[in-house]
């Protein structure tokens, strides 16, 4: 071989070497170490983005938003795209109320990822955006977020509940419909550039939101704020530990308002107390008085153990039994039902449910509702306590019958009173009327029928009785509208045993108008700060329930169905009823 | 002898070298479309984005005016306003009412308000008993 072969061979030779390097190296970046490179490079540019879902709205029964979201933005920073930190500290400073040190400090990272600021508003946060434009700087981009609103405070704050920092329903409405209010958030798989901008043309997979349902309730915020007005009225005068006012369509079970106090304001709900927070229409228990007595009523009229005739001698006000001495407030002789009724006749309501067999009595109670839940969709509801027969002593059920050793929650008491309403149907009670469907409303059928029509309109006629001058609450009457309905005055329970002495939670039940009743109304005030004498639900609860049915009544337009007028009985607010 | 040599020359082969330039002007041709493409497609992405993202930007500012608008005509706000004295609740006599039903129904956006700019599309026009009347 010529010395000019051995120098070609030896150049060919390197040359070889040296590209054989190059394609060990690249096969080696490649396709050995391709996992690692490609995660590398997709760490870098490749980006996984949440397209966060909206939450569903809380509207009323005619479109009025009760919840709604603002839209806000988490403000973060990319460390690996920032050059200058003090200079984009200098221009985000104002818009994120930070000061520029302190920001700057943050800034100056490595970190592809940190969070500056959360709940930023939108115009803020867009302004801000723009004038990062305008100096060329980068390194910062921006998160959709929201935050939830409740527009009419702490009005309806119990059914409405509220969300926590994440957005997830803690309380109310907000916490039972979560899964359909939240939703689910879609994704999108992006890369971006050196600068951080999206490249659209290797946009990945993408999973568009599904926004949560708006949620309709059977509220009508019209009714609701004379609910609260009135509620809000008594609870300044009388200072109690809590009231509740409920108003409901007998017909179909919809809870039309409810407000409880005290409460609080959902948008600031971390500055309420515990107490506040309580639901007290369906998480508090209490001994229902002589509202109870509708109950022992009808059961006696449906199984025929009286009658519209029936005479009970009701012992002159004073009744032995069991080893005790049962009062009325006013002694009477003998008295039919409806007047038992209209008196609120403890003996006589005692003597009807000595009438009746336990196992009869005590299913009459269960049908009416009391003992389990109604059902309607709000966190912490109770059953109440309605003790089975076996577990009565001798005098248990005469004290049921007025009321006494038994629990219900104000949710059942609107059951209750709503069956003999609507004719001895018990309803479903429903606070939301749609689910996202536009405007269908579905018809729920009743739970079961309790009594006969017969006996649910002679039981409402009783209760007509108990607003007249002779009855209970007279001041529960309501000009132009005939009233239907039930005075509760019912010690409070001593938590150590027995009963607190001169302390008391009053209410009324009723309807109106009375023969075809379109509103069924319940108020209860526990524990008045008002003298015993004067404590009774025909004196402090009847007038709240006459001012809210009155205004109601002209709200909903309702035709007048009696010529009675408050001119006829122009004392009526001083009137004194006959017994509680 | 001939003495005379003809000197050795590669002749060129006009045909396959034209078929070789043409190659590569095709391929140089479909290089540059392919960049060119690619370019456009890079282009027509930037301005995907950035309508994407103003579309967004309108869309959230709208979602955040239509929040404003319900908090300020919130019964709450419509209340605090009554109390403040710059509105005021005229009650109408029952004489001055004509009673007809008329449908409760909402705005084209699917929401019921308490208050509107326009009073002929005021919810509750003609009907005052619907409106707020603490």
């Amino acid at each position: 071989m010529t010395g000019t072969g051995i120098r070609i061979g030896l150049v060919c030779g390197l040359l070889v070497f040296v590209f054989t390097g190059f394609a060990a190296r690249l096969i080696d970046l490649q396709v050995s170490r391709h996992d690692y490179f490609a995660g590398i490079a997709a760490q870098k540019h490749g980006d996984l983005k949440r397209t966060p879902a909206r939450r569903g709205r809380i509207l009323d029964r005619n479109g009025e938003e009760l919840a709604v979201n603002i839209p806000v933005r988490t403000v973060t920073a990319d460390g690996t795209h920032i050059q200058d930190a003090s200079a984009l500290a200098a221009v985000v400073s104002p818009y994120l109320d930070i000061p520029a040190k302190e920001l700057a400090e943050k800034l100056s990272t490595k970190r592809p990822y940190v969070v500056l600021k959360k709940r930023v508003p939108e115009e803020k946060a867009q302004e801000m955006m723009r004038a990062l434009d305008r100096e060329n700087l980068r390194g910062i981009s921006l998160e959709e977020d929201a935050v939830r609103s409740y527009p009419n405070g702490e009005m309806l704050c119990h059914v409405l509940g509220y969300v926590d920092h994440d957005g997830r329903g803690v309380d109310g409405i907000e916490k039972t419909l979560e899964s359909e209010l939240a939703g689910h958030d879609g994704f999108r798989m992006t890369t971006r550039d050196r600068k951080g901008r999206e490249i659209v043309l290797y946009r990945g997979q993408e999973q568009l939101p599904e926004d949560g349902s708006d949620i309709r309730l059977t509220i009508d915020m019209g009714l609701q704020a004379i609910v609260e007005r009135e509620v809000e009225a008594a609870y300044r005068q009388y200072h109690p530990a809590g009231a509740t006012g409920i108003l409901a369509d007998p017909n179909t079970g919809e809870i039309l308002a409810m407000a409880c106090r005290p409460n609080f304001d959902p948008n600031r709900y971390n500055e309420a107390k515990t107490e506040h927070l309580r639901d007290r229409a369906v998480s508090d228990m209490y001994e229902p008085g002589s509202t109870f007595k509708i109950v022992v009523a009808s059961a006696a009229l449906n199984e025929g153990i009286v009658d519209e005739k029936t005479r009970i001698f009701c012992e002159n006000g004073h009744f032995s039994y069991g080893g005790k001495i049962l009062k009325d407030h006013h002694g009477s002789g003998d008295l039919s039902v409806s007047e038992i009724l209209m008196k609120s006749s403890n003996i006589g309501s005692a003597k009807m449910a000595l009438r009746m067999s336990d196992a009869s009595y005590y299913e009459y109670v269960r049908r009416f509702g009391f003992g389990e839940k109604t059902g309607i969709p709000l966190p912490g509801e109770i059953s109440g306590r309605v003790n089975p027969p076996h577990r009565w002593d001798m005098l248990t059920k005469t004290r049921m019958a007025m009321g006494q050793s038994v629990a219900v929650t104000p949710m059942q008491m609107v059951a209750a009173m709503s069956t003999v309403a609507n004719g001895g149907r018990l309803m479903k009670l429903r606070l939301v009327l749609n689910r996202g469907e536009g405007d269908a409303v579905q018809e729920v059928p009743p739970v079961r029928t309790v009594v006969s029509e017969k006996t649910a309109k002679f039981v409402s006629g009783a209760l007509e009785r108990v607003v007249s001058e002779q009855g209970t609450a007279p001041q529960a009457r309501i000009e132009g509208f005939s009233v239907a309905g039930k005075t509760g005055t019912a010690q409070k329970n001593n938590p150590r045993g027995g009963y607190l002495e001169n302390r008391f939670i009053v209410s009324f039940a009723g309807f109106l108008p009375a023969k075809n009743p379109k509103l069924m109304g319940l108020v209860i005030i526990d524990d008045a700060q008002i003298g015993a004498a004067a404590n009774y639900g025909g004196l402090v609860a009847a007038p709240v329930f006459s001012k809210i049915g009155g205004e109601a009544a002209r709200y909903l337009d309702l035709d007048p169905d009696s010529r009675q007028v408050m001119a006829q009985s122009g004392s009526a607010h001083s009137l004194a009823p006959n017994v509680p | 002898m001939n003495t005379k040599r003809r000197r050795p020359t590669n002749s060129i082969e006009l045909d396959i070298l034209a078929r070789w330039i043409l190659g590569a002007f095709l391929a140089g041709i479909a290089g540059l479309f392919f960049v060119y493409v690619k370019n456009r497609q890079h282009a027509v992405g930037n301005e995907a984005r950035l309508v994407e993202a103003a579309l967004a930007e309108v869309s959230k500012e709208n979602e955040a005016l239509k929040a404003k608008i319900t908090v300020m005509t919130s019964r709450g706000a419509l209340q605090r306003r009554l109390d403040e004295k710059s509105l005021k609740l005229e009650q109408i006599r029952d004489t001055a009412i004509a009673r007809i039903a008329i449908p409760a129904s909402v705005e084209p956006d699917g929401v019921l308000r308490t208050a509107s700019a326009d009073p002929e599309n005021r919810i509750g026009a003609g009907t005052p008993q619907r409106a707020i009347s603490r």
